[in-house]
């Protein structure tokens, strides 16, 4: 029985919670019973969650479960300090994504079955961008936002689970000219749609992801740089026809320091508020970062570094290495293929979408506002994150023993 | 399967890039810090673009230089003391860029990359003590009268500075419309003692004697004969401030003897001996000041032809002198030691270390040979009661009248300072104009602290 390994895990997370939480329930302003309910109930899902797992279905290793947990309560305790509203929707989507999260689990636990899926989710796919190009207004300067109702929701993030199961699912078949062809199609389509959406930062996840996909099922460099070269020939047609919109994007990277109240607000605001917290932070809801706009969505690991310092920053950006790292390892010695290449590329997806990110906002890289995976504010964001978990947790063996005993 | 899991092994490439990278931020976040955090957007410093994060400035008796007090920096109500103290208390805007505002910004709000700025956020501002006097300030900028240029006072015992006037100045709570180009007001915003750099002219003679006393057996027992000028072998001339005759080494470094110098360094020493004791010195190298760094002092006599080196002897080549490096030069000889303390202006930080120039021995005899300038020439009587030593020099320039100066330090056990004066183009000579300006305000470090 090596159940207890994941009790001491658990804990830290507990107390580092219990710590964050406490400082945005018990205010100045006087205790907010709302976020008392809400994190109480999240932090006591995590217990039964790890408790019923690995006790219960006997799936072992909830780790990969705890760094999205860790991620979760830092999004939470953010949120909590914008109100009570963005505080429930936010914790909604949360439990959304975690049921999604478990509901892909079995629905992908037999290969075969899963496999037939691809043509509809491929068709669902590109349906979400064609609906999302047709219906979305323009915000900042994107066409990615779609009102429906009451709640709005941003297709490309849903699309994300689409694209790595069809990917996986086609390149798992053998490999045959007319799947790699069918799937590139489809890639083509789908990052053409992005690009017309004006969702630049997602497109390049999508054609990341493309790359990781066919690398995976050719291993073949010559495919590879082949796509990347294609991909650069498109990139320049794109920036010919739309030159302002991509260029302005562009001009002010390295240069944030010459515009600090124009286009390099974003960042030096970032650089600014995240060293001003030092290795212990300001205290969470102490920031200043978090009145710039975005704060609490593209800009939020610059809050989590100013308020809970760069310490927990630099842990925070390491859980995606640890959760690519997961992805990998059980691909490693998934009992399927196609579980291999979906694992990967989900990992690979949610490091390269936080590495655009983190390193966007802090000027490593140009600013391409995409939302920092499991952190950032969004129904939607966090609800396709949960999604792409189940990929990487599908290809963990220890998953299935216990449910086929 | 085998097949994948070999191409597995590729992607861990990803990782490792994504963790350099992600060191590499952090280290670029710790390397700026200081830098970045006191951008004037950022609200836990700035209101409205006043620095409202910085605590209290003080002098040494704990008089108020400036503090925050609401959503202000408020100086002291006294508007000498604002002249005086200006360029080392520096200003809200940076523009003096080594004032204490600007160049101890981190000391005094505080930040360090450990704890960040949470005390501000706790309303604990950080207080800094500095090591200048108020009073002894004010005597200087009094004493310089209308003359630009500057006046510092150090420590010899512990590196602390008392005071450091630079000319022109104005009040910073009345800031004059005046024009950085307007020759009048030019280098305003730089503190001379720190930052200007001079000709020496005679008071050079000190290093030439340093050099003379390492490279040359028994200089002080040789004897000159000065008919008014040097001549050099290939025809060149080097005029002296006077006839002086027959006269020991002694006697020509007391009246400040052209002749004398010019023919030790054009017929006794090299180029490379030269540049060997301005290096023993600190020539060349930047004089630090809690992280402010000096002007370095600039002497190089490698290209320098027999005649450079019998004007540079006299201090009157291509070399040029800081003034707080000056102090320091004149501290390690009132030591006895060729040592002198690092020099400081934050009152916590003293026992920085030392800077070691030359040897004891040598700093000794140069002890007893600038106590003999007053002794023999100036005379205790410009000096009341002060037991002075020092050098005067009126140097030359090319557009305008000599800059004079007098560098010099009291022997008093109780008053253990050394003082610079520099009056720029003051048009008499060190003797007539600089002297006075430094009596007096060591007259004024007398009554305070003795």
């Amino acid at each position: 029985m090596n159940g207890p390994k994941w009790i001491p895990a658990l804990i830290i997370i507990t107390v580092f919670q219990l710590i964050s939480f406490a400082q945005v329930i018990f205010t100045e302003a006087g205790t907010n019973i709302m976020a008392l309910v809400v994190l109480t109930i999240f932090m006591i899902l995590e217990w039964v969650y790890a408790i019923v797992s690995t006790a219960v279905l006997k799936t072992n290793s909830p780790a990969l479960e705890f760094l999205a947990f860790f991620l979760t309560g830092i999004s939470l305790a953010i949120v909590t300090t914008r109100g009570s509203n963005t505080l429930l929707t936010q914790f909604i989507a949360v439990i959304i994504g975690f049921v999604l999260f478990l509901l892909m689990l079995r629905m992908i636990a037999n290969v075969d079955r899963a496999e037939k899926f691809r043509y509809p989710m491929a068709g669902i796919g590109i349906a979400l961008l064609v609906f999302g190009l047709i219906f979305a207004k323009n915000t900042n300067g994107a066409y990615n936002w779609v009102q429906f109702g009451g709640f709005s929701f941003q297709p490309s993030e849903l699309v994300k689970i689409a694209f790595i199961f069809v990917g996986a699912a086609t390149l798992e078949k053998i490999q045959t000219t007319k799947n790699i062809r069918n799937y590139a199609l489809f890639a083509v389509v789908c990052v053409a749609l992005l690009f017309l959406m004006r969702d630049l930062g997602t497109a390049l996840i999508f054609f990341f992801t493309f790359v990781i996909l066919a690398f995976m099922r050719s291993g073949d460099s010559r495919t590879i740089l082949f796509s990347i070269l294609a991909a650069a020939m498109a990139a320049v047609l794109v920036v010919l026809v739309k030159k302002n919109y991509v260029m302005n994007r562009f001009a002010t990277y390295r240069h944030i320091w010459e515009t600090p109240y124009g286009s390099g607000m974003q960042q030096t605001r970032v650089l600014t508020y995240s060293v001003s917290g030092g290795f212990l932070g300001m205290g969470i809801g102490q920031g200043k970062l978090r009145n710039i706009f975005a704060a609490t969505e593209d800009l939020v690991f610059g809050v989590v570094c100013e308020e809970w310092g760069l310490i927990i920053g630099f842990l925070v950006a390491m859980s995606y290495v640890i959760i690519f790292i997961h992805s990998m390892r059980n691909a490693k010695g998934s009992r399927s293929a196609f579980y291999s290449i979906a694992s990967c590329a989900a990992g690979a997806l949610l490091l390269f979408q936080a590495s655009l990110n983190i390193f966007g906002v802090t000027d490593f890289l140009p600013l391409t506002g995409v939302t920092l995976p499991f952190v950032s504010k969004g129904g939607s964001s966090t609800v396709s994150c949960w999604g792409l978990l189940a990929f990487i947790k599908a290809a963990d063996n220890r998953t299935w023993e216990g449910g086929r005993s | 399967m085998n097949r994948i899991n070999k191409r597995t092994r590729w992607l861990y490439f990803l990782a490792v890039l994504f963790v350099v990278t992600a060191i590499a931020l952090f280290i670029t976040m710790d390397v700026n810090a200081n830098k970045w955090v006191v951008k004037e957007y950022n609200q836990h410093l700035y209101s409205g673009g006043t620095m409202i994060g910085e605590g209290k400035l003080t002098d040494r008796n704990g008089n108020l230089l400036v503090e925050t007090v609401g959503r202000k920096r408020v100086y002291n109500s006294n508007a000498m003391v604002r002249k005086a103290t200006l360029h080392v208390v520096g200003d809200a805007e940076g523009f003096i860029s080594t004032g204490a505002q600007t160049a101890f910004k981190s000391q005094l709000t505080g930040y360090n990359l450990f704890n960040g700025l949470y005390h501000i956020h706790k309303d604990n501002r950080y207080n800094l003590q500095l090591t200048i006097d108020n009073r002894l300030s004010v005597a200087a900028l009094q004493a310089m009268g209308s003359h630009k240029g500057t006046v510092g006072v150090y420590n010899y015992e512990t590196g602390e500075i008392l005071c450091a006037v630079s000319c022109p100045t104005y009040d910073i709570e009345n800031k004059p419309n005046f024009n950085p180009n307007d020759p009048n007001w030019s280098g305003v915003y730089m503190n001379r003692f720190f930052s200007g750099s001079y000709t020496p002219g005679s008071t050079f003679k000190v290093i030439t004697t340093e050099c003379a006393l390492e490279n040359v057996p028994n200089i002080l027992e040789q004897s000159f004969y000065c008919p008014g000028y040097y001549r050099t072998t290939s025809g060149g001339t080097v005029k002296c401030n006077g006839v002086h005759g027959n006269e020991s080494f002694t006697s020509g470094l007391n009246h400040s003897c052209n002749t004398q110098f010019a023919q030790i360094a054009a017929t006794e020493l090299t180029n490379d001996e030269m540049d060997a004791t301005a290096d023993e010195f600190g020539f060349n190298k930047s004089v630090d000041v809690n992280g402010i760094k000096c002007k370095p002092s600039y002497c190089d006599f490698s290209h320098a032809y027999t005649l450079d080196r019998a004007w540079g002897g006299i201090g009157q080549y291509t070399t040029m002198v800081n003034p707080m490096h000056e102090a320091t030069i004149m501290g390690a000889i009132a030591n006895r030691s060729g040592s002198t303390p690092k020099p400081t202006l934050i009152k916590k930080f003293i026992n920085l270390g030392n800077l070691d120039y030359i040897k004891a021995d040598n700093a000794r005899t140069l002890d007893d040979l600038l106590r003999s300038n007053v002794t023999n020439y100036y005379t205790d009587a410009k000096f009341p009661n002060l037991q002075m030593a020092g050098k005067t020099g009126t140097a030359q320039i090319s557009n305008g009248l000599p800059h004079t100066w007098f560098a010099g330090y009291s022997q008093r056990s109780d008053l253990p300072l050394v003082i610079v004066v520099i009056l720029e183009k003051s048009g008499g000579f060190g003797l007539t104009d600089a002297i006075p300006v430094a009596n007096r305000v060591m007259q004024e470090a007398l009554s305070l602290y003795v």
